[in-house]
């Protein structure tokens, strides 16, 4: 039941009235700057300046006006895609450097609609986007509510606010892991050594993609990368590989083996690790039936351009050139001087990384399209050159680098220091069953000269066939570059020395060392410097600190040279050669001889898809130089748009080719 | 004497948010009255079929103004229900300490509130301030002082800033101090007894006619219906409070049942502090970057016990990566709308805002 | 075996011998849902009112216009035995019409009304269920339908915001954001075989 109070009961609050008040008054709450824009424009009633005193200062964790420190800035665009009340607009900053894994945009943020949310912080791949203590801010013109976020709040430097932490954090920063054969397994055999991901890890690592597309201005030929990664997530490899073929004719390829400089680029990987670009493009390609491959081109390709155009060298830059020129409408042969095309890719890559499998899918696909390989015919021995120059309209060079580079060391030219690619081509033969093991002179022990992928590839498949041979391996890698420093791939280094091969980093080789007509080792120098203050090649060594590795064999990976035998002499004197590759404008196509263009190592390298990328322009060279005198070019809407979109895609160059 | 239509809002002391109560009078009794809501229809609904899993977060706190956080709760725990997320311990717990101190900042204001409608101001500015102490608090642990934004799908955003159980418990001991000033100021003040004694009683039958929940309910029917205790979410399991009944369901029975929850939300606050474990605060809905978390399909009803009853959320998932429906049952649409239209007519006019104030009809959540 | 697991098992046991269920699926240990067809919602309504589930929660619709129909749900509630009990029938989305549970749960009053404004599901035997409530004046299609764009309609009705301030630096050169927004776009389009 109800108590019956006193009346009284209540007076007790009169105690409060000699107590300080809780509010803050009006004139305490504003910055100077607010104060004074206040004052200046007599925006307030009362005749009273308000004053900048002490205005009160938000929690630690105040979710405030944003700062963006726009030198950590990548510009990718998150906080855009993610604002749920679409206040944050991307900017075009072309006065921003533009650099590889940044893009030229900044975020502006339009405080009428922002809700203080911090979305935008939390998935911030730089973390440079940050929340402020400050959340004072007036204004009477609108538009002054849209604001670009800089390092300093309105050109005052301010106490941080909302930060991004481990908890708030909404990107997700670790790869999905990736199966790989076990070590001890596979340096036995020449298994493929990445599983390669199966459809629920697939979407799940390509649900980390914030779709930002700096990744795409690396790419030597400029895929659409967030397209279709997008695709794998929504489960639709029909739409990926159509989108993958718009850029790349060798994904299979591209998916194993390619140098992913899209990954480095990758703005996840500013804080964490990069999407597994390469293994998901190789997802695609393992996953698409091959009945799927017809639905890719809407229509056979057909001849529609009366001009015929030679390709010399089925590897990566040939093939590119001549599948894009066979899209455009013309007609394509490639000349090959080994049995089976592909080049480095059939000769020089071991099938641990790359099998024949991947290979014979991509390159079927470029065949079927109606490109001509002819194999087993090298120009200049079974074909001249100027038989080439007279036939076509057009000639495409892409001979790539196959000369093993030697080393000018004492005993350097004796038959037991074998060059890279004189060895790989012979791994490769092996595991197609051509050569035997037997035909094959691996030694017990061996040393691996050179820091590269190449070297890396050697050793490992040395391993394996001296596993193969004697049971088990003995192979020591030794190069100038220090452990941290390897010109190689990551994925090198750690499968390269998990299958147990020894590294002797950061030594100069000085003797291969022979005893009674045997090489029985290698004298290392230790190695301070490679480059001089000029930047060029000029290693120095410490000849006090000298070692000497034991080995039967050396292998010399340091880097392949071209042989431009095939060309007449009468023709080589016309090219221009800068450090071994031929001096061509940015499509390949050589001055003064406008019939010739040259891609590829011969142009350009480094590395596989780059040589794709020259291809692609060689073959937007060719076409022009072509189209216009070409007799007959009507062609039906769709081929039409098919050459639209072959040229349209042609990549520009990377960062690191400018 | 002739019949007369007056509004009680959406300008009106007594009208708690942006709603309308359009009364036919009869002298100063209600003949005939309905609530015209629609003043905040913001489409939150659809908003929600058109926002990712993770955006949501922007939009529901904004469900109810005054309670954000049983919003953000409900939610969390229809996403967690459909994706059979595991919620970390910590999280739980910390889960908890906003969720009651929400419940004593909402009651805090409903007390205070009650001063407009009887006209005892000094109790609204008293509410207020004590309701400040606790926005502060949420501004420490949240960034924010009203939509905090802050219990997510899988846990909460971040970890409770250091020190803040300092904040918390000076807090906590200074409320529970002055706890019987407030009664004195408020119900146990003869005059105010006097206004809401016997005022707009509730009969026990009405309730389940209605589908009134809350305090409403656990006043007129004598029986610890709290989802806290029948169906307990979080940890409510682990800590120990009660929950005040009355048998006879007046104004004055639903304040009481109020200023007693407030003393029983201080216990729990306590509790969890002491009990709290370490560890992480918040697993990801799924893998990958945020934008791209989807839910599996499934249709669930997730509800907490809000001040005012049990607000629950309807959930369909597609399987995509926004919600394929989201239906919000607020906690006041029952007294609100049929009870406005119901039950009503018979009491006096200056009863309405006593009844939008002790029922706690929130216009927002009747809108959304 | 806890009380409360017996509760879901006793709702089971009783809706599904009394009733042929479409599907049935246990949430959790609180909650239970039911999907029955269209004629049996009332009687099932009340055989578990009258076993105690004496409160109606919620109840609204959802929109499935790929099978062109609605999906009508209802969760009430027992304080005693609690659990949560998801009722949800299919309706036809064109003639989308249900009986009212007025004289089984006098709460639906609102909710009939609201899931009328919203979906335009006929409610016959709810007095004032074609009344408006909150939409005033509404003149374009019930806007919860997943066929109604919101976008379309504020773009139709209300005018757009322009931004005066110029961010923009394009420092004399071509720009490159519109390059990049042209190649994406384009792109997309390729993927005419995939879903949506």
């Amino acid at each position: 039941m109800k108590k019956q109070y006193s009346i009284f009961t209540s007076w007790r609050h009169f105690k409060h009235l000699f107590k300080k008040p809780l509010t803050i008054p009006f004139t305490e709450i504003f910055t100077k700057k607010n104060a004074d824009y206040l004052n200046k424009n007599s925006i307030l009633k009362s005749k009273k300046n308000v004053e900048c005193s002490s205005p009160r200062v938000g929690a630690d964790n105040l979710r405030g006006f944003h700062t963006n420190d726009w030198e950590v800035c990548i510009g990718c665009g998150t906080c855009e895609d993610i604002c749920p009340t679409e206040a944050i607009n991307m900017v075009e900053r072309l006065d921003i450097k533009d650099e590889e894994g940044k893009l030229q945009q900044r975020p502006t943020i339009d405080y009428g609609r922002c809700c203080f949310c911090a979305l935008c912080v939390d998935i911030c791949t730089s973390d440079s986007l940050k929340m402020s203590k400050e959340y004072v801010y007036s204004h009477e013109d609108p538009n002054a509510f849209e604001i670009m976020p800089e390092a300093l709040w309105q050109g005052q430097a301010v106490e941080e606010g909302w930060t991004k932490t481990e908890a708030s954090n909404l990107l997700d920063l670790e790869r999905i892991d990736m199966e790989h054969e076990d070590p001890e397994e596979r340096k036995s055999s020449f298994i493929e050594i990445v599983r390669g991901y199966s459809k629920e890890y697939a979407k799940q690592e390509a649900a980390r993609c914030v779709e930002c597309g700096v990744c795409t201005g690396s790419c030597p030929v400029q895929m659409h990368i967030p397209a279709y990664i997008k695709a794998i997530w929504e489960d639709d490899i029909e739409g990926g590989l159509r989108q993958i073929y718009e850029t790349n004719p060798l994904p299979g390829v591209c998916g194993r083996v390619c140098t992913h400089n899209c990954e480095t680029a990758c703005s996840i990987a500013v804080k964490g690790e990069a999407i597994a670009i390469r293994w998901l493009k190789r997802y695609i390609i393992d996953s698409a039936p091959t009945d799927m491959y017809e639905k890719i081109l809407s229509e056979p390709v057909s001849e529609v351009i009366d001009a015929r155009v030679a390709v010399v060298g089925a590897g990566p830059a040939g093939l590119g050139a001549a599948y894009y020129l066979k899209v455009m409408g013309y007609k394509v042969d490639v000349y090959e001087e080994k049995p089976m095309s592909g080049g480095v890719m059939r000769y020089g890559i071991p099938s641990y990384r790359l099998p024949d499998s991947a290979i014979d899918k991509d390159i079927d696909f470029i065949e079927k399209i109606g490109v001509k390989m002819i194999l087993n015919t090298r120009v200049g021995r079974d074909i001249s050159m100027e038989k080439l120059e007279k036939d076509y309209d057009a000639v495409f060079l892409g001979t790539g680098f196959f000369k093993p580079r030697t080393l000018g060391i004492p005993g350097g030219d004796h038959k037991d220091v074998i060059g890279a690619m004189t060895f790989l081509p012979q791994v490769r033969d092996f595991e197609r069953r051509v050569l035997k093991l037997e035909d094959i002179d691996v030694a017990k022990s061996v040393v691996v000269i050179g820091g590269g992928d190449v070297a890396f590839d050697v050793a490992r498949s040395a391993t394996r066939l001296q596993m193969l041979k004697y049971g088990k391996s003995d192979v020591k890698l030794t190069s100038l570059e220090n452990e941290d420093q390897l010109p190689s791939s990551d994925d090198e280094l750690i499968e390269g020395s998990e299958e147990g091969i020894e590294l002797f980093c950061g030594n100069g080789p000085q003797e291969v060392m022979i005893k009674n007509n045997k090489v029985t080792g290698l004298r290392l120098w230790k190695c301070l410097c490679i480059f001089d203050e000029a930047g060029s090649f000029n290693p120095e060594y410490d000849k006090e600190c000298e070692q000497i590795i034991e080995g039967q064999q050396v292998y010399i990976a340091i880097g392949q040279s071209p042989d431009y035998d095939y060309i007449p002499k009468s023709l080589q004197g016309k090219l221009q050669f800068v450090r071994g590759k031929i001096a061509a404008d940015e499509f390949g196509q050589v001055k003064d001889l406008p019939w010739l263009f040259v891609g590829g190592d011969i142009l350009r390298g480094p590395d596989l898809i780059s040589g794709v990328a020259d291809g692609h322009r060689a073959a937007q060279g060719i076409d022009e130089y072509l189209y216009t005198n070409a007799k007959k070019k009507e062609a039906s809407d769709t081929l039409k748009e098919m050459r639209l979109a072959a040229k349209a895609q042609t990549p520009g160059l990377t960062f690191r080719q400018k | 004497m002739k019949e007369m239509k007056l509004f009680l809002g959406p300008q009106h002391p007594g009208m708690h948010g942006n709603a309308s109560v359009h009364i036919y009078v009869d002298g100063d009794i209600i003949k005939k009255s309905f609530l015209l809501p629609g003043m905040l229809h913001r489409g939150f609904e659809k908003g929600m079929e058109r926002h990712s899993w993770v955006n949501n977060i922007s939009l529901i706190p904004r469900v109810c103004v005054v309670e954000p956080d049983t919003n953000e709760m409900a939610f969390a725990m229809a996403v967690e229900m459909l994706a059979k997320l595991e919620v970390p311990e910590r999280a739980h717990w910390i889960r908890m300490i906003i969720l009651e101190l929400a419940r004593l900042s909402i009651h805090l204001m409903a007390y205070g509130g009650l001063g407009s409608p009887t006209g005892l101001y000094t109790m609204m500015y008293h509410a207020h301030t004590d309701r400040n102490t606790i926005l502060n608090i949420f501004e420490k642990i949240t960034g924010h002082r009203v939509y905090h934004q802050y219990i997510v799908p899988g846990g909460v955003r971040k970890d409770l800033p250091v020190g803040i159980e300092k904040d918390i418990h000076s807090f906590l001991d200074d409320l529970e101090s002055r706890y019987e000033e407030y009664r004195d100021l408020g119900i146990n003040n003869p005059t105010i007894q006097a206004r809401i004694n016997d005022t707009i009683p509730l009969p026990a039958e009405v309730v389940w006619e209605l589908g009134v929940t809350g305090i409403g309910m656990r006043s007129a029917v004598n029986k610890p219906y709290d989802l806290r205790k029948v169906k307990p979410y979080a940890r409510y399991d682990q800590v120990e409070f009660d929950v005040p009944v009355a048998p006879y369901s007046d104004a004055y029975a639903r304040v009481d049942c109020k200023l007693q929850e407030v003393v029983q939300s201080i216990g729990i606050i306590r509790q969890c502090l002491a009990k709290m474990p370490e560890g992480d605060v918040r697993v990801p809905i799924s893998r990958g970057q945020a934008m791209r978390w989807t839910v599996p399909k499934g249709h669930v009803y997730a509800c907490v016990e809000s001040s005012r009853g049990e607000f629950g959320y309807f959930m369909v998932s597609d399987g995509g990566t926004n919600p394929y429906r989201v239906g919000v049952r607020g906690a006041s649409y029952p007294q609100g709308l049929l009870g406005i239209e119901k039950y009503l007519p018979g009491t006096r006019l200056d009863d309405a805002a006593l009844w939008v104030d002790t029922m706690g009809v929130c216009s927002p959540e009747i809108d959304r | 075996m806890t009380n409360s697991m017996s509760n879901t098992e006793f709702v089971t046991n009783l809706v599904e011998s009394k009733f042929k269920v479409l599907s049935t699926e246990v949430l959790d240990k609180y909650q239970v849902s039911f999907e029955v067809k269209k004629e049996d919602v009332h009687s099932l309504l009340s055989l578990l009112k009258t076993s105690g589930w004496i409160q109606l929660s919620y109840l609204s619709a959802v929109d499935w216009p790929n099978d062109n129909e609605f999906e009508l749900v209802y969760i009430v509630f027992n304080w005693d035995k609690a659990v949560h009990i998801q009722i949800r029938c299919r309706l036809d989305r064109e003639t989308a019409s249900m009986n009212s549970i007025l004289p089984i749960f006098p709460g639906c009053k609102y909710y009939e009304r609201e899931a009328h404004e919203f979906f335009g599901i006929k409610f016959p035997g709810n007095p004032d269920h074609e009344k408006q409530l909150i939409l005033e004046e509404w003149d374009d299609i019930p806007p919860l339908r997943k066929d109604f764009d919101p976008r379309a309609y504020s773009d139709r009705k209300f005018s757009k915001m322009e931004y005066k301030n110029d961010f923009v630096n394009k420092n004399g050169e071509v720009s490159k954001q519109d390059a990049r927004t042209k190649r994406y776009d384009d792109i997309d389009k390729l993927r005419t075989g995939g879903k949506k």
